[in-house]
């Protein structure tokens, strides 16, 4: 950008050149037809922001519904005369559940529901197209799970249904990974602008945890599908937001000192329950029980300790609005729900349901935040501010989670419309993602990821690399010798090959080393022409595997001085593949880093 | 779930049964406002409905006219709302009522259990303007057995000269004996009161209903209950009007129509507070097992029409059920008080209105009534009736 601008200033003597010519320039190649293209795109993304909003409306509703006639609901619980066969439900509704879920995710491929983290990746590594049949399988499970009172989040389901049908939209109009990547986002951000009903955060969102750059070309259609997802949900969706907040008090001074450090400490509790998910799902592993059939157990553990306990149940909106009011828990109250929430998501989602991590994060937030507000009330320092603390314990556990400080800060300030509110909680998060960033990683999703092999803590960039594959550019085009030729046979070909180097492959296809044609000439001037090849001096090279990325290539190229890289399949015995070169390693990057500069900074 | 209605219905013929030793006691009183026996022979409909203001609106926008248009006489019952009464009559095999006006709330567990003739809509003319009556009544209106005919509310009504500086403007000014000190007096039941209570914690109006089906929600709001110094608890719809005017009072919840009565006909210095006003449906039904059902459906296409809603309207601010009534409602006949502004409808008076969840008090009375009064009535039984 930078040099195109210089260029047209440095070039002119004494000459006025019109301002706008540089961008005239710039533009010239898309033109009229690049920005009806453009338009078509926003307008894709509002029609995507409408299907995904009433989906997303869809879904909210059937779970209300389910959980109402399933008797999760505490409604459904209250208008309920038996109490015995209230027992009964909490412990076998939640089993059942459990059991349904298990079987459905038997027909996905990878045989576990689909998330944030998959649609992440997808967008990340520019493969965009997320699977329609798993995506729907995916938003089934979470529907079960939801409805039959698991504790899990509505929003990642509500997320990834979004990006699925995005996705679904670009491939049934043909179009490129880039712009499928557009749409998933936009898919996303009418998801959380409807669920939310918070356009914004929405919009944020999707820029902050899926598309992780700034583009306008994004921004528009995703900004359009949010709007469109806002208006939906407030002419339809009739049920509340999540939160309000009528308080109006003023925090004292020092007490933003206090938003602070408990920012500090909602990292760590966010931590905690990011583990724990992840150690819960590592030790399902190891139970000698078939996977299908372990949501049910967490099920029936679920409905066994809400006999005792029922604010574990469901995505607990009831409590985390208790926990926004000051005396509805004592701290003991807060610290048995506190953990038992926790210990109850990350059994829900470690043993394999389906949902997000999202709203039990809120509640979990905010049971710590109501913590934090209730031993600074008893230290007699706060009065009017209790929300002030629930809401900051709310904001650093959850951001952390999701890694999205600021779709979490726009989102108390879009539900509450206190910006008093939201400068607390932006001390609150100033802390708390950075700790949590580097002490666990971006978010659960990028722990997830990087377990699953793609590391996107580098960038956007390297993550591309590491996953575009070298088998493309394979090439067959070599000078390949049996080690028994002779050196004299070995020039000859080496040189009408028109190559500077040779790899020699034995009868049985190994590869056993590359010789350079210097070398070759070295020997037979020394008079060795007759002897074999094998003696040959061999150039100590590294080799890759059909299994490495242009990434690892990339980092071979730089202590190989030759003109190619063998590629060798160690697992079949050392078979000769073919060879990589250089010039296509290069061109290769140069193809992925010019594809991304479109996509993150491109306008049309 | 229909068995799981049908035991549900058992176990409160239990609970009647039980309750019905109390009432033997308690509704006596109920005699002495019975009318005077209509003259032999002549056709009347028996009207099971409440006192004071209330009954003489209505006796006079729709019983007189009623009765000089078809020349039916009309037998005016009172009481105090409930569905033991209408339990008793049933098992009794001897029903003395034609109509009971009724809380669409009660009306729904009445219906449940099988108490109420099954009403159609037929029986309702359309709109002066030629819309059909289910365009015209308002969403929720017409229901199995029962046909709202107004809407009213349960407001806060406090003496204006109990509070010269600054006056309550919030629900939750209700349960600030500090900043508004002075004795209240509440309705002796759940209803309303819980809502309130948790209301005045800020919870939004529609969460109210499901935070209160926790265990959790309902302590709480028990717990702001529980804290009010000097409570007295009332029964019948006049008693919150007469402790105001006795001053024994300085706050005290009732109903609308009550208090404008007496703001309006009676002039006493009180003020309706409209925040958090609960709307509820008034409805007609007829009890299975009453004689005269086809006369009492004809009742209800009278007194349902847009005509005998405004002028019943009119006289007490109670919201009519039909759009193009409320759309009549001009002034007082006799005062010429603007009644738009104090029906609980009106826009200015409805912006934190809360509509009575019938739904959740048909399905869970019984258990809240218990909470409630293992709560909140038990320890201060003795002091209960003023």
């Amino acid at each position: 950008m930078a040099a195109d601008k210089d260029q047209p200033t440095s070039t002119t003597t004494g000459q006025d050149i019109p301002y706008s010519s540089p961008a005239s320039d710039a533009h010239s190649p898309n033109g009229a037809r690049g920005m009806l293209r453009f338009l078509g795109l926003v307008l894709l993304g509002a029609v995507i922001g409408g299907l995904a909003a009433l989906a997303a409306v869809g879904f909210v509703s059937a779970v209300i519904w389910l959980n109402d006639l399933l008797l999760i609901s505490p409604r459904g619980r209250m208008m309920f005369a038996h109490p015995e066969a209230l027992a009964l439900a909490t412990v076998a509704v939640p089993a059942l559940g459990g059991l349904v879920v298990g079987q459905l995710h038997r027909v996905i491929r990878e045989r576990r529901p689909h998330t944030p983290a998959d649609l992440i990746a997808a967008v990340q590594t520019r493969r965009g197209r997320l699977p329609p049949r798993a995506g729907l399988l995916s938003a089934l499970s979470g529907l079960v799970s939801l409805g039959s009172g698991a504790s899990v989040g509505q929003y990642g389901p509500l997320v990834h249904m979004g990006a699925s049908l995005g996705s679904l939209a670009a491939r049934l109009l043909r179009m490129g990974r880039s712009d499928d990547n557009v749409t998933i986002a936009c898919g996303v951000a009418a998801a959380i602008a409807t669920a939310f009903h918070a356009p914004l955060a929405g919009i944020v969102f999707a820029h902050e945890v899926v598309l992780r750059h700034y583009a306008l070309r994004a921004f528009a259609p995703v900004a359009a599908a949010a709007i469109v997802g806002h208006v939906i949900a407030t002419n339809v969706l009739s049920q509340g937001a999540l939160f309000h907040v009528t308080d109006t008090a003023v925090p004292r001074p020092w007490e933003f000192a206090a938003f602070i450090v408990i920012g500090g400490l909602g990292a760590l509790v966010a931590g905690g329950y990011m583990h724990a998910i992840l150690a819960v799902g590592r030790w399902a592993a190891k139970l000698p029980v078939v996977p299908s059939l372990r949501p049910a157990i967490a099920g029936a553990a679920l409905g066994l300790v809400a006999l005792w306990v029922p604010d574990i149940l469901g995505m607990g909106q009831e409590t985390l609005r208790f926990a926004t009011i000051q005396g509805a828990f004592s701290s003991l109250d807060l610290v048995i729900v506190l953990v038992l929430k926790l210990a109850a998501t990350a059994m829900c989602i470690g043993m394999g349901f389906g949902g997000g991590v999202f709203s039990p994060a809120l509640v979990i937030g905010t049971l710590f935040g109501a913590l934090c507000g209730t031993l600074v009330t008893q230290l007699g320092m706060a009065g009017e501010t209790f929300i002030f603390y629930a809401v900051c314990g709310m904001v650093a556990v959850t951001a952390p989670v999701i890694g999205a400080p600021l779709t979490t800060l726009l989102i108390v300030f879009e539900l509450t419309g206190s910006y008093v509110l939201t400068t607390a909680a932006l001390a609150s998060v100033t802390l708390a993602s950075p700790i949590a960033a580097q002490l666990f990683g971006r978010s659960l999703f990028d722990i997830q990821l990087a377990r699953r092999g793609l590391d996107l803590s580098a960038g956007r960039g390297r993550a591309l690399l590491q996953n575009a594959r070298l088998k493309s550019l394979v090439s067959q085009e070599c000078v390949i010798l049996n080690p028994n030729d002779s050196v004299q046979e070995a020039v000859t070909r080496v040189g009408e090959g028109g190559h500077g180097e040779a790899y020699l492959v034995d009868d049985r296809q190994r590869y056993r080393g590359s010789v350079t044609l210097a070398d070759l000439e070295v020997m037979r001037g020394k008079g060795q022409g007759h002897r074999r090849v094998r003696s040959c001096q061999r150039t100590p090279r590294p080799v890759l595997s059909p299994e490495a990325s242009v990434w690892d290539a990339m980092h071979h190229v730089q202590d190989v001085t030759g003109e190619a890289i063998a590629v060798v399949d160690d697992k079949a015995g050392d078979a000769f593949l073919g060879v990589v070169y250089e010039s296509s390693i290069a061109r290769a990057y140069l193809k992925y880093s010019e594809e991304l500069r479109r996509e993150e900074h491109g306008t049309g | 779930m229909v068995q799981a209605e049908r035991q549900a219905g058992a176990s409160w013929l239990n609970k009647a049964c039980r309750l019905l030793l109390v009432a033997l006691i308690g509704i006596s009183p109920l005699a002495p406002g019975d009318e005077p026996a209509a003259a032999p022979g002549e056709a009347t409909l028996d009207i099971l409905t409440w006192g004071g203001a209330y009954e003489r609106a209505q006796r006079r926008a729709l019983f007189e006219p009623f009765t000089r248009e078809t020349g039916i006489e009309v037998r005016v019952h009172r009481y105090n709302g409930g569905l033991t009464e209408l339990r008793q009559a049933i098992d009794a095999g001897r029903m003395p009522w034609d109509l009971i006006d009724m809380s669409r709330s009660e009306a729904k567990t009445a219906c449940a259990d099988n108490l109420l003739e099954a009403l159609s809509s037929d029986i309702l003319s359309p709109s002066p303007q030629g819309r059909p009556a289910e365009r015209d009544f308002i969403d929720g209106a017409l229901n199995r057995c029962s046909i709202t005919h107004s809407v009213f509310a349960t407001v806060v009504a406090y003496r204006r000269d109990a509070f010269p500086g600054q006056r309550p403007t919030e629900i939750s000014d209700l349960f600030d004996q500090k900043n508004f000190p002075g004795p209240r007096a509440l309705h002796r039941g759940p209803a309303v009161n819980l809502e309130w209570a948790l209301l005045s914690y800020g919870v939004p109006e529609e969460e109210i209903y499901r935070l209160l089906s926790t265990r959790r929600g309902l302590s709480l709001a028990f717990k702001r209950l529980d804290n009010l110094d000097n409570l007295h608890w009332w029964e019948a719809g006049d008693t919150p009007v007469q402790l105001l005017a006795e001053k024994k009072v300085v706050m005290a919840s009732g109903f609308n129509g009550r208090f404008f009565d007496a703001m309006v006909n009676r002039d006493l210095p009180i003020e309706i507070l409209w925040d958090g006003q609960v709307q509820e449906h008034e409805v007609w039904t007829v009890p299975r097992g009453a004689e005269q059902p086809q006369q009492a459906r004809e009742f209800i296409g009278f007194a349902t029409s847009a005509e005998r809603q405004t002028a019943f309207a009119e006289l007490i601010p109670y919201g009519p059920s039909r759009r193009s009534a409320t759309l009549q409602v001009a002034n007082h006949p006799d005062t010429g008080v603007d009644m738009r502004l104090h029906i609980p409808t009106h826009p200015l008076n409805a912006e934190h209105a809360l509509t009575k969840d019938d739904e959740w008090y048909a399905r869970s009375h019984e258990r809240i009534n218990d909470y409630f009064e293992d709560a909140l009535l038990e320890e201060d039984s003795a002091s209960q009736s003023p």
